[in-house]
């Protein structure tokens, strides 16, 4: 089984590839090529999963010849795995579910450019999950900016130009900062390759030298990466960009990009500087704190939202909260909940995103709650899905938000000056989701007296019902087996350290 | 036992058949059959008295440790006697008087179920029976009041009714801690409390007691809950105002007589501040009843103020807990009953045949109606306590008892309230007296004509006044079996 | 077996829309079958139950969803599967005015089940469930008649419900974190080795878990979703929010502070005092507003907030007796309720009137419904004799013998709540009754008592009201055995 080793870096390869010969290609084919592919990572990313299971230990696969510390390694362990498959079957769903939205939306001699970015967006996906270098870690960073980029602009109106412009300049500001960063931890360690440079960081730390250039090379990258996904009170750019590009760029930006990113920091934290080492810095206070308001503040911004799209794209800059909130606690069980919760909302929003699309189109495009009134009878199911990503928000139990709350209280629980603000907020943010949340729920099941809009069955939409059947699904599995699932992300991040 | 029970529950079955039934066309076939329920339950009462004394029974359990129970003893002998007489009579009297008022089948009904609920009060042998049938008195009594159905009525009514729940719920906050604090709750001479309870929690129990005697104090129109008599007494019908200034009223009396006697004991009491505050509280309120009745123009209201001054005379009585006043309050409580109902019943009469209220309306109404004034005058010099009338009895024996007691300050102080009070009492009630026999000179005797009503009016009047003199030209009997009773709960 | 009864009521409720009923009468025979049915189921559960737990699935960790049958969940089970049956039936006869019957009742039926989940929920975990759950299906039976009013009442229901849920949350995470297991067991289950010096943290989410769940039951300053949420129609009010859900409340405490938490660790501190003086303030603040309000469900539901926080005043002396005054008050009140809440719904059925002024001299043209309706009057009033006053009884002596100073404080509130019961009671009777003398009954032309179907039901609550008004013995006894551990 051990030609599995390779898989990861294949993986890695084969998006680029398929990137590559899409170009060539008219959009209908690259379509094919884009399921094909994705399909191919969700496999490989299994086998991936499975194997490091079994084995219980990750593995390094060192690209070329040139072994440690000069060379270039990729790291798979079964949190990387994991995460990779989560991302291909999230990405494969929000393609399939936005894709009769990306046909009318983009001219059609661009969709195939659309499949290119994708495929690049999936290549440097994986690469960071599974890069075990920060400089490959950073190339990656920037091409996933760019592709993002890409993904926002594609569907040509004013507002998602100017919202690809401020992405794009906050996003190079954080790229800029982690690579400030990166290159103050390459002064001190002389290492680029994540092992080598924790290992030098902790003789630093040891010999008590350098410590203000550390603290500042650990917050530079990571108020980087905050910026990049959109930590309050960096999230400027972030309703835009969600809120006018085409809907599968909105479900992948929000579900995939921003934790993409998350998912470097928390390699940062493990690999690079150390999980004490970080802990001890006072960042995760500052983490903490902006976790907690970016919890009240986003969905504050979400309840005074008109704007259906606008209103989840808000609600990303909350849940992103949660997971900092998890972060700033310090300790393995606010890590397992933070991790968690990438998977629950990476699940939950982009089922939200495609569920959203589903209810504007029987509303006449209108994404106004006003026009919304009663959508959800004119689609049954965009309404069923939207009501259970609604109730998987607000964390009733059943569904994965209702986990991902329980770990992180549980997590809060065990941090003696955190647990109050942080369990208060949690019912405070809570609170706020059920009001925007429910809103919006009671607000689509309204009925109206007379519409003029159309309702649609399930015969006009086969495709787009399978997919909403397969996100409630996914969300379902995630709410009530969660325990293998929690089992996972402990052993991988034991497998980190 | 069966008779305790039928004294009780045949009036209230009785009551409510008459209620449920349909309106009969025949004024005639309701008035017998009323007049056949009164005569039946007077017997049943008059049997019980004679038959059932000094038995007791217990009838169900409302928890395990709440038993509804009846007993008779000496104290029900007393008030039920009492009840049953000015019951008759007033109902009587109210087969002529309710021809002028509507809706007689209630009025009938609702009268039948109050005297029950009275008689169950007298026999109640424990304090949650008698609470049980307070509320029920309270929300029993309250359609006599607003019998009329005009707003007036219908606000004293309700007035009447809050007054008396709150009251009453005042009462029950204390039952609860008494329930606690000591051995059952059956009224027992001398008090059930604890010996342990009444010296550890002496505190909180003595605001208990004060508590419960406000409380029931509610119903006897004790100060500061006496507002809703005056308002809630005149707008009945007569016969109804009788019955409530002189009997209903009463069952607050009775009440606290149980409480302070039979749960409480008096020597857990004696002494203390809820003594002292109690007898400020009936000073007081016998005083300012006379004051207001003094400056009262209607007539009836003029007697229901004089109720809240003659009924805190008898609980001035028993207050000051000596054996004198104690007997000087219990023979209060028959002589005040009598003369206040036939008060009432004179005051009914008038508006009757008059239709008049107001005391300056009615002069020369002694000529008019001499047989009824003449009752007037006697239970008036009674109510006032000019020898030998029955009030004279009993204010000598509050007074006496008050001087022989060791309280400092109140033993000379209350007789001498008691003596101002009975001043303002000839003050508000004898000018009806003069005014109606000499109406002076310029009165028109040319449209004078006699116009005494008839006799099922005068019968019953004539009784009670009879039987106001009674008590005090042979107090004896009466005196030594009330000494009787005293020298047992002292 | 047990996992029967909860879904029992969701298969049938689906069915009533999927299935092809010819008439309407067809699908109110299946469902009140179904109902009955299960009603037996429960009953038949409680009769022969047996100690064991059903684990139904595992959670994260040691949490699952499992269920028992134990002396509470007895009495709540026991409470729900008596009164659901008369309801459904009143419901068929009120809900011919209305529209959308078939989701009506799919919801209504449903919510049967998710009653008993949370009556025969094994730990806190499983209650949570059901409790999140209860309020998503009773949010369309607020929403039912879709008006703006109904909406915005559903709306605040929901915030209100979900919010109180997060916080009542924090709780069970205590539960989990800080007790040896977090299955019910009577006495508490915290683990005094792992509280060390978090005694305050502790009882400070106590007293948030018990606001959150204090929610449904309406206490203030959470209890203005009650009022609006009258706007449903009246069987949704009369058994939902004076029965099902408003006790589901009341319930989530009982097993919080009782079999969670555990009276031993909180009698006596800070939070109890706390907590009491909410519950008193409601008290009279729940009386207070039924007094001012003048529609008549809302005085209702004010009265309801009042009688709500009565159970909570029993929960929160923390003595056995407390909970046997509050087990009693939580079933006496029930019946009480529902009746009174079904004498509006027959009046509001026959007539369209919804405003106390309205009902003059009615009592004369619907005697039935006032004379229950005066029944239950005086009962909520506690008047001896009828059952209210042997719960306020429980209630009250179980504060006299728990020696609280607060609680005799309590014990005053019960009183002038009794006061203003009576005041905002009667005066609905009194107006009934006696109109005045210059009523023109000629406006009453027309106005009679409804038919069978509503009028069993109240029969039967009227009589029970009277059966324990005198005979309460069994069922106090019960409650007794239940405080003790016994079932």
């Amino acid at each position: 089984m051990d030609f599995i080793r390779n898989f990861p870096c294949f993986s890695i390869m084969l998006c680029l590839f398929a990137g590559i010969i899409s170009s060539g290609v008219k959009g209908r084919t690259a379509r094919w090529i884009n399921i094909v592919l994705l399909t191919t990572v969700t496999i490989l990313s299994a086998c991936t999963l499975f194997y490091t299971l079994s084995t219980g230990e990750s593995f390094v696969y060192v690209m070329g010849k040139f072994p440690a510390p000069w060379g270039n390694e990729i790291r798979a362990g079964v949190l990387e795995a994991g995460m990779a498959l989560f991302f291909c079957i999230i990405m494969l769903l929000s393609l399939l579910g936005g894709q009769h939205k990306l046909i009318a939306e983009v001219e059609e001699n661009k969709i195939f450019l659309y499949y290119v970015l994708t495929n690049l967006l999936l290549s440097s996906l994986l690469a960071l999950v599974y890069t075990n270098d920060m400089f490959t870690a950073y190339v990656f960073v920037e091409i996933n900016t760019i592709s993002a980029c890409g993904l926002i602009m594609i569907r040509q109106v004013g507002r998602t130009i100017e919202a690809a412009v401020r992405y794009m300049i906050m996003s190079l500001l954080g790229s800029g900062l982690l690579l400030l960063g990166l290159c103050m931890l390459y002064d001190l360690t002389g290492h680029l390759l994540m092992s080598n440079m924790k290992e030098s960081i902790a003789a630093i730390v040891a010999q008590g030298e350098y410590t203000i250039p550390l603290i500042v090379a650990i917050a530079l990258m990571t108020v980087g990466l905050c910026i990049k996904c959109a930590l309050f009170p960096f999230h400027a750019w972030l309703p835009d960009a969600y809120g006018y590009s085409t809907v599968s760029s909105a479900a992948m930006l929000s579900s995939l990009v921003s934790k993409g990113y998350i998912f470097l920091l928390i390699k940062i934290i493990y690999r690079v500087v150390g999980f004490d080492i970080f802990n001890n810095t006072r960042i995760i206070d500052v983490l903490f704190v902006f976790g907690l308001m970016g919890m009240i503040f986003g969905s504050l911004s979400a309840i005074k939202e008109n704007d259906i799209r606008r209103m989840i794209a808000f609600s990303s800059v909350a849940q992103i909260g949660y997971i900092y909130m998890g972060f700033g606690m310090g300790t393995q069980y606010g890590m397992v909940a933070s991790v968690f919760h990438i998977l629950s909302h990476a699940a939950t929003k982009s089922l939200l995103f495609i569920a959203v699309i589903g209810l504007t189109d029987v509303s006449g495009g209108s994404r106004k709650f006003i026009e919304l009134t009663g959508s959800a009878y004119r689609n049954k199911w965009a309404g069923v899905t939207f009501t259970v990503g609604s109730l998987s928000m607000v964390g009733v139990p059943l569904f994965s938000g209702f986990i991902s709350k329980l770990l992180f209280a549980q997590a809060a629980v065990q941090v003696d000056g955190k647990m109050l603000p942080a369990l208060i907020v949690l019912g405070i943010s809570t609170i706020l989701n059920a009001i925007y949340f429910m809103k919006t729920v009671i607000r689509i099941y309204t009925p109206v007296e007379e519409t003029s809009y159309p309702s649609v069955t399930f015969k006009d939409m086969k495709l787009y019902a399978i997919v909403l059947v397969f996100f409630i699904i996914l969300n379902i599995i995630l709410g009530i087996s969660s325990q293998p699932i929690v089992d996972m992300i402990e052993q991988g991040l034991a497998m980190f350290a | 036992m069966y008779l305790i029970l039928l004294s009780i529950f045949f009036p209230v079955l009785a009551g409510t058949c008459l209620l449920i039934k349909k309106e009969a066309a025949d004024r005639r076939s309701l008035l017998i059959t009323t007049g056949i329920c009164f005569v039946l339950t007077g017997v049943l009462v008059s049997a019980t008295l004679l038959t059932a004394y000094g038995t007791g029974f217990t009838l169900f359990y409302l928890t395990q440790s709440l038993p509804v129970c009846f007993g008779v003893d000496a104290m029900s002998v007393i008030f039920s006697a009492m009840t049953m007489i000015i019951f008759l009579c007033a109902g009587f009297f109210s087969f002529e008087y309710m021809k002028h008022e509507t809706k007689e089948k209630r009025y009938y009904g609702y009268y039948l179920i109050v005297f029950g609920v009275l008689n169950a009060l007298c026999f109640a042998g424990n304090l949650i029976t008698f609470y049980l049938f307070f509320e029920m008195l309270t929300l029993t009594s309250m359609p006599l009041v607003l019998h009329n159905g005009s707003r007036e009525a219908i606000m004293a009514g309700l007035k009447y009714l809050f007054y008396s729940l709150c009251g009453a719920y005042a009462a029950l906050f204390g039952i609860y801690f008494i329930h606690k604090y000591s051995d059952s709750l059956s009224f027992t001479a001398g008090g059930v409390l604890t010996s342990s309870a009444m010296t550890e929690h002496a505190g909180l129990l003595l605001i208990v007691a004060f508590v419960m005697i406000l409380g029931f104090g509610v119903k006897a129109g004790m100060f500061p809950m006496h507002a809703w008599l005056p308002a809630a007494h005149p707008v009945a019908p007569a016969p109804a105002s009788a019955v409530l200034s002189a009997v209903i009223v009463k069952a607050g009396i009775l009440a606290i007589v149980r409480l302070v006697y039979y749960i409480f004991g008096v020597s857990f009491l004696q002494g203390s501040w809820v003594q002292t505050a109690w007898l400020v509280l009936t000073l007081t309120t016998v005083f300012m009843g006379s004051m207001l009745a003094y400056r009262e123009k209607i007539l009836k209201k003029r007697l229901a103020y004089s109720t809240v001054s003659q009924l805190s005379y008898i609980l001035f009585g028993l207050a000051v807990m000596d054996a004198g006043s104690v007997t000087g309050g219990l023979l209060h409580v028959l002589a005040h009953g009598f003369i206040k109902s036939a008060l009432f019943l004179c005051a009914g009469a008038i508006i009757y045949t008059t239709g008049k209220t107001r005391v300056d309306e009615l002069r020369g109404i002694g000529k008019e109606m001499p047989l009824t004034m003449w009752c007037y005058t006697i239970v008036s010099l009674g109510l006032i306590g000019i020898p030998p009338t029955g009030g004279f009895v009993s204010k000598w024996y509050l007074a006496t008892g008050s001087l022989h007691s060791s309280i400092p300050v109140f033993s000379w102080l209350g007789p001498v309230i008691l003596l101002v009070s009975a001043l303002l009492t000839a003050g508000y009630l004898l000018p009806l007296t003069i005014q109606g026999f000499f109406p002076g000179a310029d009165y028109d005797y040319e449209h004078f004509k006699k116009r005494e009503p008839s006799r099922l009016m005068t019968i019953p009047l004539v009784i009670l006044t009879v039987l106001s003199v009674l008590v005090g030209l042979f107090p004896t009997p009466v005196i030594d079996y009330l000494t009787q009773i005293v020298s047992t709960i002292l | 077996m047990i996992i029967l009864v909860i879904l029992l009521p969701f298969i049938a409720g689906i069915l009533v829309p999927l299935l092809p009923f010819k008439k309407r009468s067809h699908w109110e025979i299946f469902l009140e079958c179904a109902v009955i049915l299960n009603s037996i189921l429960v009953w038949y559960l409680m009769l022969h139950h047996s100690d064991s737990t059903f684990v139904l699935a595992h959670f994260t960790g040691d949490l699952n969803i499992s269920f028992r049958v134990d002396g509470l969940s007895m009495v709540f089970a026991g409470l729900v599967s008596a009164l659901w049956p008369f309801a459904t039936l009143y419901a068929f006869e009120y809900m011919t005015k209305e529209e959308h019957e078939k989701i009506f009742f799919l919801f209504y039926t449903m919510t049967y089940g998710v009653t008993l989940g949370i009556a025969l929920a094994a730990n806190l975990l499983t209650m949570y469930f059901f409790y999140e759950l209860l309020t998503l299906v009773t949010v369309p039976l607020v929403m039912h008649t879709l008006t703006r009013e109904a909406i915005l009442a559903s709306r605040k229901y929901l915030y209100y419900s979900l919010g109180g849920a997060a916080f009542a949350f924090l709780g069970l995470i205590m539960i989990i974190v800080y007790g040896t297991t977090n299955n019910f067991i009577l006495g508490g289950v915290l683990d005094p080795a792992r509280i060390g010096d978090k005694t305050n943290v502790l009882l400070l989410i106590y007293v948030i878990a018990f606001m959150g769940f204090g929610v449904k039951a309406a206490v203030c300053p959470f209890n203005s979703w009650l009022p609006q949420a009258g706007v449903a129609p009246t069987p949704v009010t009369a058994l939902l929010h004076a029965v099902a859900v408003v006790k589901s409340g009341a319930f989530a405490i009982i097993r919080l502070t009782y079999y969670s938490f555990g009276t031993d660790f909180l009698r006596g501190t800070w939070a109890q005092t706390t907590v009491m003086i909410i519950v008193m303030f409601t008290i009279v603040y729940g009386c207070s507003r039924a007094v001012k309000e003048t529609h008549l469900k809302r005085r209702l539901a004010y009265s309801t907030i009042s009688n709500l926080s009565y159970i909570l005043f029993g929960a929160v002396i923390m003595t056995p007796l407390g909970l046997v005054g509050a087990l009693s008050h939580l079933i006496i009140h029930a019946v009480m309720k529902i009746s009174s809440f079904f004498c509006a719904g027959a009046i509001i059925h026959q007539t369209e009137r919804n405003y106390v002024h309205e009902l003059d001299g009615m009592g004369y043209k619907m005697p039935c419904v006032f004379g229950v309706f005066t029944v239950s009057a005086l009962a909520l009033m506690g008047v001896p004799g009828l059952a209210g006053f042997i719960s306020k009884w429980n209630l009250a002596s179980a504060a006299v013998e728990s020696g609280n100073t607060v609680a005799y404080f309590g014990i005053v509130c019960l009183l002038i709540s009794a006061l203003l019961t009576a005041i905002y009671m009667l005066t609905i009777v009194v107006r009934a009754f006696f109109p005045g003398k210059d009523f023109d009954y000629s406006t009453l032309e027309g106005v009679k008592d409804p038919n069978w179907k509503m009028l069993a039901p109240l029969f039967v609550f009227t009589f029970f009201i009277i059966l324990f008004g005198v005979y309460s013995q069994p069922l106090v006894d019960f409650f007794y055995d239940v405080a003790a551990g016994l079932y």
